[in-house]
């Protein structure tokens, strides 16, 4: 297994357009890495370009200290897992997993054995036979998995490999993913456009936007302490509340204002009076006391353990999530209410968290 | 009510077609068995295998020669043909470069061009190399005029691999021409199979190439060995035409029966997914 730097790695398509901007990060051997964003924020172009799909603009790629930049996709000892799994039609299961062995010259002996030991892992032992064509979804993932893992490569890739499950069935990969993990002790880099997925499955998570990188921080880290608006209004569900106002200096204490709006801030903000920001509130962060906000119910959403509650204040819409045992009604007002610790500021011009 | 006359036409225009498009083929049978053509006219119809016996016996007429040359000029053209296409159309198919489209418009163009336009030049170069009445002064032609097709039909099926495939076997270690020959072209294989088949009876029909480029027995095709046949007093001898037409459709037609499932896959396959 492997270690993984990118250092300043930029790839510009059609001499115009940023598919990575200078992204630098490190990936520790044996650490399951998350690339996060929206679509086209360049997380999949960073996966092609690690496994040599696309060219380098500028910088460096390196595995444990090689520079692999030069080197042709086979050449990397990398493996990758596609979103559309991208078996091979004509072969059969063991033959999609050996393709790679036979490629590299192994001997039949050593196919075999790797080749069974990977369908022992992931249950697909008595599928070596059948066509792809004859597998449902959730075997078809396993067999792209088993691709990779005969390979014992220095690197997996996996290009959002479970966007193509059902729900259940992606819950029920999720976990395997992270059993697979741990027995194989592989240092993996995942491409995803689900939070759920990055947060579960991540040890470090790297949220990109537009190609550049917004943060790196582990799961809690990312949710707790998000550096900017976006990383705090991308990881999460629902997502953050967002407020536009003005931060005041009021006898002495930071007052966050949106008329007629008015929250009493932590003093450390005075330093920030007088600027335009955007509070953040996390719908899962109101509670029993705090700073109040009244809201008019538009909407409820029941959930069994809890309530999601969907109002409007001074044209502002937010949602809370409410214990189970209330019962608001739409249309009437209702107190929500947020402990100062529980509350965001961003900067509105450059959206930097105060 | 509806459905029944939908049936009911549907029927009835598949029952026009086959009569208009069988009846020469029809026409062809009858006179290859009958004793002499020209049965209507004087009412005698004489069912005899005779015109068959006698061009496939006769040495004179040289009928299985020219098939033999046919089987053999169209068998190797079409299969280099296509190999050439599916090289080609695979780089086409994968690599993008300036004017890839016009590069492909152009190459349908060409083969648009009349054969009659390179005749002349045509049977000067093969004069030249000494090829008039050989088989690679067949072959040659033959291969450069089937390529724009090849290429095309080629082309269309590369276009619906998904490039994923490439991919995977990139990261899995193959080259590219391991890529093809191991993964694209076994995906690709109805197609390939089918382009074959096509080129085959393209070339098998041919006509004006080997009228001009073959002079004897010893290359010319079936085509224009058909057309040359002559009687013992220079009368045309229908029923040995008729009975030799009809021999030159059975490899077409066995290839056809052989392949049926591919070309059929060939020809749906992609359509729906």
């Amino acid at each position: 297994m492997a270690e993984l730097r990118l250092e300043k790695v930029t790839k510009i398509f059609d001499h115009k357009i940023y598919g990575a901007k200078e992204i630098t990060f490190q990936a520790k051997d044996k650490e399951f890495i998350v690339l996060v964003g929206p679509s086209g924020c360049g997380k999949t172009t960073t996966l092609r370009l690690i496994a040599g799909l696309e060219q380098l603009t500028s910088g460096n790629i390196f595995i444990d200290n090689e520079c692999i930049d030069k080197l042709s996709p086979g050449e990397r000892n990398v493996a990758m897992v596609f979103q559309n799994y991208a078996l091979y039609p004509h072969m059969n299961v063991y033959d999609n997993m050996a393709f790679a062995l036979k490629m590299r010259g192994y001997d039949s002996d050593e196919i075999e054995k790797r080749v069974k030991n990977a369908a022992d892992i992931l249950g697909l032992t008595s599928f070596l036979k059948r066509k792809p064509a004859k597998l449902s979804g959730g075997q078809r993932q396993r067999v792209a998995l088993g691709r990779a893992i005969v390979r014992e490569p220095r690197l997996f890739l996996f290009d959002e490999p479970l966007s193509n499950l059902d729900a259940t069935l992606r819950v029920q990969m999720r976990t395997e993913l992270a059993r697979i993990h741990k027995r194989l002790s592989a240092t993996i880099i995942y491409v995803t456009h689900d939070q759920v997925e990055a947060m579960t499955l991540g040890q470090k998570i790297i949220v990109l936007k537009d190609g550049e990188v917004q943060q790196i921080a582990d799961p809690l880290t990312l949710y707790n302490n998000p550096d900017n608006k976006f990383v705090a209004g991308f990881i999460g569900s629902p997502p953050m509340n967002f407020i536009r106002g003005k931060i005041e200096n009021n006898n002495g204490e930071a007052i966050f204002v949106h008329p007629p709006l008015k929250l009493k801030l932590k003093k450390r903000f005075l330093s920030s009076a007088g600027k335009e920001v955007e509070l953040g509130i996390r719908p899962d962060d109101f509670s029993e006391d705090g700073l109040e906000i009244e809201i008019i119910v538009d909407l409820i959403q029941p959930m069994g353990n809890e309530k999601y509650i969907y109002g409007h204040c001074e044209g502002i819409t937010l949602c809370a999530r409410i214990p189970p045992d209330l019962y608001p009604e739409p249309e009437e007002s209702f107190k929500l209410k947020v402990p100062q610790d529980k509350i965001y500021l961003f900067d509105a011009q450059t959206e930097k968290r105060l | 009510m509806v459905e029944r006359e939908e049936a009911v036409l549907k029927k009835s225009g598949v029952i026009f077609v086959l009569f208009f498009s069988l009846i020469p083929v029809f026409w062809m049978l009858i006179i290859s068995l009958s004793q002499s053509p020209d049965f209507l006219v004087n009412g005698e119809m004489v069912l005899t295998l005779k015109n068959y016996f006698d061009i496939i016996a006769r040495h004179n007429l040289h009928f299985l020669d020219f098939l033999k040359n046919s089987i053999i000029v169209a068998g190797i053209s079409s299969l280099f043909s296509t190999l050439i296409a599916a090289l080609a159309g695979y780089a086409v198919s994968r690599i993008r470069f300036r004017g890839r489209m016009v590069f492909m418009i152009l190459v349908l163009t060409l083969s648009m061009f009349p054969q009659i336009c390179i005749i002349g030049y045509l049977y000067k170069f093969m004069s030249r190399l000494g090829w008039i009445n050989s088989y690679p002064g067949l072959i040659l032609p033959y291969i450069a005029w089937s390529l724009p097709l090849g290429l095309w039909i080629m082309l269309s099926y590369f276009s619906q691999i998904p490039r994923e495939l490439d991919e995977a076997a990139m990261v899995d270690g193959a080259n590219r021409f391991q890529i093809l020959i191991r993964v694209i072209l076994p995906v690709a294989l109805p197609g390939f199979l089918s382009t074959i088949l096509l080129l085959f009876i393209f070339s098998f029909n041919e006509f004006l190439f080997a009228l001009m480029l073959t002079t004897d027995f010893h290359s010319q095709t079936v085509p224009v060995g058909i057309a040359l046949f002559q009687g013992l007093h220079g009368e045309l001898p229908w029923g040995y035409i008729m009975s030799a037409s009809t021999i030159s459709c059975l490899p077409v037609i066995i290839i056809a029966l052989l392949f049926q499932r591919q070309i059929i896959q060939g020809l749906t396959r992609g359509a729906v997914k």
